[in-house]
């Protein structure tokens, strides 16, 4: 089975940039001042959904 | 277009930076992804008074209130109180972020930076292994920067000096997470910034209440990383809020996330590259802090870089007095911060209750985290054991 990947509720992220600082994989960039998340990079380790301060990023849905 | 040092970040740290570098004549640019210097603001706002020794702002308009004193509330709520009565009245202010960011940038300009904005760093420009300045995205166009030196001041995501091989990327246990809101029609008349730990309000951070200005105030929240599940800040600085009559009628007047590096100090030199501000993690890990440090260590970093302009050295060893300079000033600081982090953390609130309780009359003579380590160890003999390291490294 594969794991859900990372996503960034676009209308929801602040842009802090809390998510890029801990990224193991370093797979998320910010883009027009948009946290997006590298799909192919991500390893679906959760650091980043759970340093959200606001929930901004979720599981993608299959 | 080739210049002496491209300083990526338009933050405290890249503006003074910037400023003395300039200021000898060294031919300096500023790249700033954002479309305005300072905007958005991505900070709780408050800034030692030291900062006036550094002599790098003009006027008064980027201070929103001068500061009488902090109180510390502990979980049940005993109050600590540091006064400026006591601390020979230097404590500190509460800012205008952007304002204040644009006099720091406009320092730089009028001592000969350039600033270009809405440019991203995408990489280094390399040739044969070796560093020659940034490829930046300058709104729809990729183009080419050469520098005998570049700066990486681009903040807690730092980019910069990932690209140039340090290892910048953070653990979850040295970040915290932040939200605040700028409070409009509050109840809060004190011009003493508050700050309350425990458990079940900020896990492994605090909560502060920053006046500034009448009925208005930065309340934020900073949780460790570590000890965060999506969304727990938000919900935690809500319900914090919701619970004090004081400020429960406030408006927001804006919002932010912000993310705060709370590490040990790292590598800040590769060959002809730095790293200052919250991208080296000059940041104190108890206080969360940076921006005293990031003007510090910009003054260190322009005035390196001035000086290798002028020996046209742009080699590791030379830009190495940068971090000697800023490690030597406050990096032991840091460290014995990130210590005293550790063991705070340890505690449980009922503990913290104790401390607090014992330091509710105290008459604090300084305002540092120092001052209060000190009157624990004074009132608690019994703490040196755990303590003891740290006051080794005081002393170091």
């Amino acid at each position: 089975m594969v794991k859900p990947k990372a996503i960034v509720k676009k209308e929801k992220c602040l842009a802090c940039g809390g998510c890029i600082s801990v990224c193991p994989r370093d797979a998320i960039l910010m883009i027009s001042s948009k946290a997006v998340v590298n799909k192919i990079q991500c390893n679906s380790c959760s650091i980043c959904v759970k340093t959200c301060p606001i929930g901004a990023i979720d599981w993608e849905e299959k | 277009m080739k210049y002496d040092v491209v300083i990526v970040g338009s933050g405290p740290a890249g503006s003074v930076t910037a400023r003395f570098a300039a200021e000898t004549g060294a031919k300096v640019l500023i790249v700033e992804r954002r479309a305005e210097v300072g905007v958005p603001v991505l900070c709780g706002e408050g800034i030692s008074q030291k900062v006036d020794h550094f002599k790098v702002l003009e006027g008064k308009r980027w201070i929103a209130t001068k500061m009488n004193g902090a109180h510390i509330f502990s979980p049940n709520g005993t109050k600590i109180t540091l006064s400026a009565e006591y601390a020979g009245n230097e404590t500190g202010y509460v800012v205008y972020r952007d304002i204040f960011d644009q006099e720091l940038a406009r320092g730089a300009v009028q001592k000969g930076a350039e600033i270009m904005l809405n440019t991203c760093a995408i990489d280094l420009l390399k040739k044969d292994g070796k560093i020659k300045g940034i490829i930046a995205q300058h709104f729809d166009e990729t183009i080419e920067i050469e520098a005998n030196i570049v700066v990486g001041a681009d903040g807690v995501e730092s980019r910069i000096g990932k690209w140039a091989g340090i290892q910048t990327t953070l653990k979850p246990y040295d970040l915290e997470t932040c939200v605040q809101y700028t409070l409009s029609n509050i109840d809060w008349d004190s011009p003493y910034c508050d700050f309350f730990i425990g458990k079940h309000i900020a896990p492994g951070g605090y909560l502060w209440v920053f006046p500034k200005g009448k009925d208005v105030a930065n309340v934020g929240i900073g949780i460790l990383a570590s000890l965060s599940e999506s969304g727990k800040a938000v919900k935690f600085l809500d319900k914090f809020i919701a619970t004090r009559p004081e400020l429960k009628k406030g408006e927001p007047l804006r919002v932010i996330t912000g993310a705060d590096p709370v590490a040990e100090p790292i590598q800040s030199v590769k060959d002809n590259l730095i790293l200052v501000g919250d991208a080296a993690r000059q940041v104190d890990p108890i206080t969360g802090g940076g921006l005293m440090h990031a003007i510090e260590a910009g003054k260190y970093a322009g005035e390196t870089i001035a000086k290798a302009v002028e020996k046209q050295r742009f080699d590791n060893q030379t830009l190495l007095e940068y971090e000697t300079q800023w490690k030597n000033a406050f990096g032991k600081k840091l460290h014995r911060n990130y210590v005293a982090k550790e063991i705070m953390l340890d505690m449980e609130d009922k503990t913290l209750d104790m401390l607090a309780d014992s330091l509710k009359d105290y008459k604090f003579e300084e305002f540092s985290t120092m001052s209060i380590i000190k009157a624990l160890v004074t009132k608690h003999p019994s703490l040196l054991v755990k303590l003891t390291p740290l006051m080794k490294l005081a002393r170091a």
